[in-house]
């Protein structure tokens, strides 16, 4: 099995004396869905972020596909990740200026110096696998929330990404669409994509991943496997965490 | 369609905005009054009493200035080619292939308009003080905001680096522009540009004059950009890294287009200015739409018709802006439509 | 890494801009060298020998450039702030017309801010000047008893008399800024959420009342910078005083150019000038921001 995201000892603080990350380490190894959860504030999206160089750490290491970075924020390292880790975000973020198609042929044709017209047939590819290949002239503004992130995934994956990193995908859409988004992402990992996803989707969680990993205030709580997680789990916070999430 | 029930109804939304109660009542029928009286003294005015001869005898003049008379086709082409660009841009039909275009022909209509006033390749070269009139209003209009685009977007840009010595720089040019007043720009500009170029360099004062705005437009378009660059949200850089686009691609395709939108009705406004501060020429030297108006009236054969000559210009001037106006709303409009073409 | 490339490019730019200045100040001295003027300000002190129309202290040709300059600045002031004042009154009258609810009131003064808006200050200055006061048929136009005169001299009120170019400059400046500061006003007005209307409708104020006291006081915050951002562009604008004649910091500027040739000197001057027209004026609106603030508690 080869790995392909190894973390170890990182530790960040925004103020001094707290600490958003506390030494955290993990493994995702080729093909597995690693699913993070945690209340809100637990470094959960900080981690993620870290992954692909949009924040920096104080301690610690990571090894992202062979490519190591420390503290030390080596932009050239971090630019060589990012053109082969794909992120999703929250709030999809798709540039409102750009038609949905232009939004995913952008990188792949300037970064990734793509002939257009190449990159544009495989941007209706991924928009057909997203089952909104209907909606390429359109522009973001035009588009319910589900399918803005829907185009926001097939962004990601037009830079034929070896590895995905999802920021709570799913929070801010209408409950009613929440499951056309959860659904393409179920393809993918069937597909053999390595993804790491911060959600609060207990479902998702259970019928994917291969990991589950909960943390707050920092620190990694417990790692286990689905199963285990939310039929036994091993800390009492993160059976209160479980507990919540089913009031809810 | 003709319905009285709608009648009906929009006369009684006229009764009750203008005569809901007594006080209302007789307060809209007072200025009612002095409206008419002033409509009709106006009317009256336009009609029996003003001498329109300083006008329409002066036609050329005014909107070509002093342009030798067998050659006027030449800037008449540029103005109606201009004219026929508005038309089409706001009324045209919505080909793909036209929307897509015109926007560079309009910024071709700048070189067009040079060559036609300019001559030269197979036109007889004519001097650039004979240019004069709205033709040179609208050059000096057009070659300003041409230049000073790029230039205010360089220093807005600047001024948000994170480089302190290239943001305190830009700053200090934009404060400094900003607080001066454009005839003072203007004056030492024909007055200073000179002094600054070595011998044996000269540039005319048509060239001095466009210097000169494009030096001042361009610190308070830095000032609209920059406030469209920061309506941007962070999250648009956040992704637009996490795609790896470098630094200077997020500019490009990222910052700037969608500064320029956010930024676009300060920057109508801007070119509108700048099209009302060409007058200023007109005490400095350049005989342009205003200074034409002067020179006129200093004709003895027109003296003291001071009424006639101001309120036409004022007609011309207020057309045209109305006409940059009503552009940029179209395209404003365009871009909340998200269509990316004029 | 990243630290050394940011002072590699810095340094770059530096040395483009110390040779782009030097070369430009090389260009300079030797054109100054050739026409003989040097720089240097001890002309200053030199008589002026040019009347002045209005002085609002003593002034005589034979005074000095510098109290000539100093003279021009407190007419710059005296026009400046009075204009201001008009400005405010007449921009406050018909932001409000625009706003309120009479649409006839709301359509005349949209007509009126189309027409002042679109139409360059130059014109209406001129306007203002030759055909407004100039052009007066009679030698005298409006005579009330000895209070109120307008005539081709000007205005006269109560002894106290105002030239016929600082009048045109006044009403033209006056006019011409109320159209802008009429749409701030609108503006501000327009940043009061709704809800605000109806609630204080809901509780049974009269529509004035209301205006007064709840939208007003919300709406300042967003008017005050709009209005000084105003306040500087008719300073500035002050400077076209010169089409009409009144000696103003920058005509009188404009007049010492023309009799001793020193560009240089006086485009530091009037730089200064402004500078500290600018500061005086942004400096005021700060204070009276500051006032309104502290006056509403809950902020």
């Amino acid at each position: 099995m080869k790995p392909i995201v190894i973390a170890k000892n990182l530790t960040k603080s925004y103020t001094k004396g707290i600490r958003a990350l506390d030494n955290v380490s993990l493994t995702v190894n080729q093909g597995k869905v690693l699913v993070v959860m945690g209340p809100s504030g637990s470094g959960k999206s900080t981690l993620i972020r870290t992954f692909n160089g949009l924040e920096t750490f104080d301690q610690g290491e990571i090894d992202i596909l062979g490519i190591k970075l420390d503290c030390n924020h080596n932009e050239r390292k971090i630019q060589r990740i990012r053109k082969r880790v794909g992120m999703v975000f929250q709030q999809f973020n798709l540039f409102p200026h750009l038609s949905i198609l232009e939004n995913i042929t952008l990188a792949p044709v300037n970064v990734q110096k793509r002939h257009r017209s190449e990159a544009e047939e495989y941007g209706m590819y991924l928009l057909g696998q997203m089952g909104i290949d209907s909606h390429a002239k359109k522009y973001p503004s035009q588009l319910s929330g589900g399918e803005q992130q829907r185009v926001a995934i097939a962004r990601a994956l037009a830079l034929k990404p070896e590895l995905l990193l999802f920021d709570e995908p799913t929070s801010a859409l209408d409950p009613e669409r929440i499951n056309e988004v959860l659904d393409a992402m179920r393809r993918l990992a069937k597909q053999g994509m390595t993804m790491i996803v911060v959600t609060h989707e207990i479902g998702f969680a259970k019928d994917v991943s291969d990991q589950v990993l909960f943390m707050d205030s920092g620190k990694v709580i417990e790692t286990s496997t689905p199963d285990l997680f939310f039929s036994n789990a091993k800390h009492d916070r993160s059976r209160k965490f479980l507990n919540q999430l089913d009031k809810n | 369609m003709f319905n009285i029930n709608s009648i009906m109804i929009f006369i009684q939304k006229l009764r009750n905005i203008f005569f809901s109660n007594i006080l209302n009542t007789i307060f809209s029928l007072v200025i009612i009054l002095l409206i008419s009286l002033a409509f009709l003294n106006t009317f009256e005015w336009i009609i029996f009493d003003a001498n329109w001869k300083v006008v329409t005898s002066n036609l050329p003049l005014y909107a070509f200035g002093s342009f030798p008379s067998n050659e006027q086709w030449r800037p008449a082409t540029w103005i109606i080619s201009l004219l026929l660009l508005s038309i089409i841009t706001l009324f045209g039909p919505e080909w793909k292939w036209l929307r897509q275009n015109l926007l560079l022909t309009w910024i071709s209509t700048i070189p067009l308009g040079l060559y036609l006033l300019y001559g030269g390749f197979g036109l007889s070269p004519i001097m650039s003080r004979h240019w004069g009139g709205l033709t040179l209003t609208i050059l000096l209009t057009t070659c300003s905001s041409l230049f000073s685009l790029p230039f205010g977007i360089i220093l807005a840009l600047c001024r948000q680096s994170s480089l302190p010595l290239i943001r305190k720089l830009s700053s200090i040019y934009i404060d400094v522009m900003r607080a001066i007043p454009l005839i003072a720009v203007l004056f030492f500009g024909q007055l200073l540009i000179p002094l600054f170029l070595p011998v044996g360099i000269e540039i005319d004062r048509v060239w001095r004059s466009i210097l000169a705005f494009t030096l001042f437009v361009s610190a308070y378009i830095a000032e609209d950009i920059r406030g469209g660059l920061q309506a941007i949200p962070n999250t648009q850089i956040e992704a637009a890294n996490s795609l790896g686009l470098n630094q200077y691609q997020i500019i490009q395709f990222i910052l700037i287009p969608q500064a320029l939108r956010i930024a676009l009705p300060a920057l109508t406004n801007q070119s509108i200015g700048l099209f009302q501060n060409t007058s200023l020429m007109a005490i400095l030297g350049l005989v342009e739409l205003l200074g034409v108006g002067r020179s006129i009236l200093a004709n003895p054969e027109f003296i003291g018709q001071y009424i006639e000559v101001y309120v036409w210009l004022a007609c011309v001037y207020w057309l045209v802006c109305t006409i940059m106006a009503v552009l940029g709303r179209h395209l404003e409009h365009r871009m909340t439509m998200n269509q990316a073409n004029f | 890494m990243k630290k050394r490339r940011a002072i590699f490019y810095q340094c770059g730019i530096c040395i483009f801009v110390i040779s782009v200045i030097g070369i430009l100040i090389n260009n300079l001295t030797i054109n100054l060298i050739r026409t003989d003027l040097g720089f240097n300000f001890s002309w200053l002190f030199k008589p002026a020998s040019f009347a002045l129309a209005e002085h609002p202290l003593p002034y005589s040709s034979s005074d000095s450039y510098a109290w000539a300059l100093f003279i021009g600045w407190l007419n710059s002031l005296k026009v400046i702030i009075s204009a201001l004042l008009l400005a405010t009154f007449l921009g406050t009258l018909v932001g409000f017309a625009r706003t309120g609810k009479n649409s006839l009131l709301g359509l005349i003064s949209a007509g009126y801010i189309t027409i002042i808006r679109q139409t360059p200050l130059l014109l209406q200055l001129m306007f203002w000047y030759f055909i407004g006061f100039l052009g007066l048929k009679e030698n005298i136009f409006i005579h009330i008893k000895n209070i109120f005169k307008i005539s081709n001299q000007g205005i006269e009120f109560y002894g106290l008399t105002l030239s016929s170019e600082f009048s045109a400059l006044l009403f033209g400046l006056g006019v011409f800024t109320s159209a802008y500061i009429a749409e701030v006003i609108r503006g501000g007005i327009l940043s009061v959420p709704r809800g605000q209307w109806e609630a204080f409708r809901s509780l049974g104020l009269s529509e004035q009342k209301g205006l007064f006291s709840i939208i007003i006081p919300q709406a300042l915050p967003a008017i005050i910078p709009g209005l000084t951002s105003q306040y500087l562009n008719l300073a500035k604008n002050s400077t076209l005083a010169i089409a009409v004649g009144y000696s103003d910091i920058y005509a009188i500027n404009d007049t010492i150019i023309n009799q001793t040739g020193r560009a240089i000197e006086c485009f530091i001057i009037l730089l200064t000038s402004f500078l500290l027209l600018n500061l005086l004026i942004s400096n005021s609106m700060e204070i009276i921001n500051k006032i309104i603030i502290k006056s509403r508690k809950y902020n």
